[in-house]
């Protein structure tokens, strides 16, 4: 029982006597409601998952997935210099949001939580709605900023910055222009929490105390909120290392990303084997970082003694 | 410098939305800007195109049924994770938001095996189960929010006056969470209604949804119609954003 008033307590005694005579249903009774979702993500989720995990240890054949054989030979073949080339295409272009985002992320929360709560709510909504709009809407909004003849280059050609037109479209540049705004929100929501849920005292005090203004936010608000930041990067990353349609439209196959190759072995080479290898690499590497992420997140919030 | 950086931000985010919606209003086969005329000739284009027609449709279907089943179970599950919350709660409550770990393209490649194995390929069911467990985080989260807020007083005195506690549930819990009802079913259906990813290794040329049938068409041109179908696609999205943020909804997304 939640509450603790005298009516609660009441009613409580009251209610006791009838669940412990209803017995038996009442001891089944959260597995009734629970056990229905369980099942369709057992099904859904954890199946396909092992299905897939299991299929990138057999080997392909002309008929189709061997199943009587076990091997690792589809690990040994994603260790190849053309795959190795993507792979490190892919974590430069991810790198290189993440980066960029730690860098505008501070300026862009610190500003939010300074606003009035209803000018918070209405700003929260800007950034995080475009989020909601489908990432292939976005992909050609940017193709239409950044291609030769597009917004960008008509801009900066009708001031004079430059003479010819800047190549972006088909560019690992043009893909971390768009990646940067489209994953933004994932660093934002949870550094904006945490400035929002510290003291105001604390920057008043360290104030008085004679920090300047970059002072209190390097020594106070920096070490405060430096988890949550550290858990928003580590999902932005992720994110990108794993985004489709932007990296499809914008950098075209010529910039061929980690998923674009994930698409080509699975639905074009229908090398399900060897796409499951794939599958089973992205997963461990994303999964070693939210783990490592959280661990860093964790310890950083112990080291200063506070309550995670 | 820090409202700088702001106003960059906003507009870096916000730009490319607004322009495909202001491009879509051009009279001309091109898009030229400024816009010197107004026109809905690329709507009327769109509209007649029946390759997006089909896949809106598709697409709401597919939104609303994987949004009634997840809302119908999650609340299940919810229900019984805040209100008996029995051993093992935690791990269960990791477990049904864990979707969220797996990147899209892994679970895509999961799910394009997973289907085919049972002759699902192509077949709104697959897409429905996917959807479900793509959205199931969200939900799930939402509702027990939304049933921590609704007091079990309430519900322990409808048992003792003699309902029966499914009784009570439809008679006083359900009606009591109508609201958060409402806003994770929103919500479910425009994360479905979005998603494109998992979709895309789903599904072949038979079966596409409005985001897979719009990627395939700009991939192999780029004209004001679909800059049209496209507007329309952000008008839908942010009446529903409108809605939930009106419900209160999205504020609950930073506090997670």
């Amino acid at each position: 029982m939640t509450g603790s008033s005298p009516v609660t307590a009441e009613l409580a005694t009251l209610a006791a006597p009838r669940a412990a005579r209803a017995g038996a249903p009442v001891r089944s009774a959260p597995a009734l409601f629970i056990t229905p979702l369980v099942l369709v993500m057992a099904v859904g989720f954890v199946w396909p998952l092992f299905q897939v995990l299991a299929n990138s240890f057999h080997p392909n054949t002309p008929q189709g997935i061997d199943v009587a054989h076990w091997t690792l030979d589809n690990y040994r073949r994603l260790v190849d210099p053309l795959y190795a080339s993507i792979l490190w295409r892919t974590l430069r272009i991810s790198a290189a949001v993440t980066a960029i985002t730690a860098l505008l992320a501070y300026p862009v929360a610190l500003f939010l939580a300074r606003l009035s709560p209803r000018a918070q709510s209405w700003m929260v909504l800007a950034y995080v709605s475009p989020w909601l709009v489908n990432t292939v809407v976005k992909a050609l909004g940017w193709t239409l900023l950044l291609r030769g003849n597009g917004v960008i280059n008509t801009v900066l050609r009708e001031l004079d910055i430059i003479s010819a037109p800047l190549r972006l479209l088909l560019t690992e540049t043009g893909v971390v222009i768009a990646l940067v705004p489209g994953h933004f929100m994932f660093v934002l929501l949870p550094l904006w929490t945490a400035i929002s849920a510290l003291d105001p005292a604390l920057a008043w005090a360290a104030g008085t105390l004679g920090a300047t203004p970059f002072g209190v936010f390097r020594r106070v608000i920096l070490p405060l909120t430096l988890p949550a930041l550290l858990v928003g990067l580590v999902i932005n990353f992720i994110m990108n290392m794993t985004a489709f349609a932007i990296p499809m439209l914008l950098g075209g196959v010529r910039n061929e990303v980690a998923s674009m190759l994930a698409y080509q072995i699975n639905l074009v080479s229908l090398d399900w084997p060897l796409g499951g290898a794939l599958a089973a690499a992205l997963l461990l590497l994303t999964s070693t970082l939210v783990w490592a992420g959280q661990r860093a997140a964790l310890m950083g919030v112990a080291r200063r003694g506070a309550k995670p | 410098m820090i409202l700088a950086v702001n106003i960059l931000m906003l507009v870096l985010v916000l730009a490319p939305v607004v322009l495909v919606v202001w491009m879509s209003f051009t009279p001309s086969a091109s898009f030229v800007l400024p816009l010197t005329a107004f026109s809905l000739r690329w709507y009327r284009e769109a509209l007649s195109y029946p390759g997006f027609i089909d896949a809106f449709f598709l697409s709401a279907e597919l939104a609303a049924l994987a949004s009634l089943i997840t809302i119908a179970l999650t609340f299940l599950a919810a229900y019984g994770l805040v209100r008996f919350r029995p051993p093992g709660s935690e791990a269960l409550m990791s477990f049904f938001t864990s979707p969220l770990l797996v990147p899209a393209v892994v679970f895509g490649i999961a799910m394009l095996q997973f289907v085919n194995r049972l002759g699902l390929y192509n077949r709104l069911a697959g897409l429905v189960l996917a959807h479900v467990v793509l959205v199931v985080p969200f939900a799930i989260r939402s509702l027990a929010a939304t049933l921590r807020s609704v007091p079990e007083d309430l519900e322990w005195a409808a048992m003792i006056l003699g309902r029966s506690r499914a009784g009570m549930l439809v008679r006083v819990t359900l009606p009591l969470c109508a609201r958060g009802l409402v806003t994770a079913f929103l919500f479910c259906f425009l994360l479905s209604f979005s998603e494109v990813t998992t979709t895309i290794f789903m599904t072949g040329p038979a079966l596409q949804t409005l985001p897979v049938r719009i990627y395939t068409y700009m991939s192999d041109r780029i004209d004001p119609t679909v800059a049209a179908v496209s507007a329309l696609v952000v008008f839908i999205s942010l009446a529903l954003v409108v809605a939930l943020n009106l419900m209160g909804g999205l504020r609950r997304l930073g506090t997670r």
